[in-house]
């Protein structure tokens, strides 16, 4: 029973990073990809830690892998703040939207913050 | 060979097109590929202690983990400031 649940774990964690990278191959803005990093970044390095226990037991030695886990959600969250600001900086200059700004997703898409559809 | 063997050459795939856009197209593709590479590794790290069974080994994706944080920092901020 533990063999298949350390089995299941992993091949969770593999196939979850596999198509987070797929899904931000498929995405032509940067600020869409940014998104495809959290998944392998939470759920893949939680599932291994949670194997890596299975496997090992509560040794010292795995701590350090909930330390690495904790590491990897805690600074990921921060390095994709920083990147879109960034990103958004240089494009603009000032990162903070414009009063009346919208943002088309995509030609075609529905307005997104359209005061007009918001008045109606 | 393990299953964690296993695993880790499996994953080791989601580097090819990973290096692939690191290297070719818009620098802002570019820096978030290499978020996404650094993540990756960070996995195979783990994935690969334990594979070999070496548990220091894990100090490694503790250092990796780490310096990517310290890595993406700087790379965002030169971005902000000079590209």
């Amino acid at each position: 029973m533990k063999t298949i649940t350390i089995e299941t774990l992993l091949a969770l964690a593999v196939l979850i990073t596999l198509a987070s990278v797929l899904g931000m191959l498929r995405m032509r803005d940067p600020y869409q990809r940014l998104h495809y990093i959290a998944a392998p970044a939470s759920l893949s390095a939680v599932f291994i830690t949670i194997a890596i226990f299975l496997q090992q037991g509560l040794k010292p030695e795995c701590f350090k892998a909930v330390f690495t886990t904790l590491a990897l959600i805690g600074m990921n969250t921060v390095v994709t703040h920083a990147a879109a600001r960034a990103f958004r900086i240089a494009e603009t200059k000032n990162w903070k939207p414009k009063k009346g700004e919208t943002v088309p997703i995509q030609r075609g898409d529905e307005r997104v913050g359209d005061g007009r559809k918001e008045a109606a | 060979m393990n299953v964690w063997e296993v695993a880790a050459e499996v994953m080791i795939f989601a580097l090819l097109p990973l290096a692939w856009t690191a290297m070719r197209g818009d620098p802002r593709l570019r820096l978030v590929s290499f978020f996404m590479t650094g993540v990756v590794i960070t996995l195979l790290m783990m994935l690969l202690t334990m594979a070999f069974n070496r548990m220091p080994m894990m100090d490694l994706a503790i250092a990796l983990a780490l310096m990517s944080f310290g890595g993406g920092i700087v790379f965002a901020r030169f971005f902000e400031r000079h590209l």
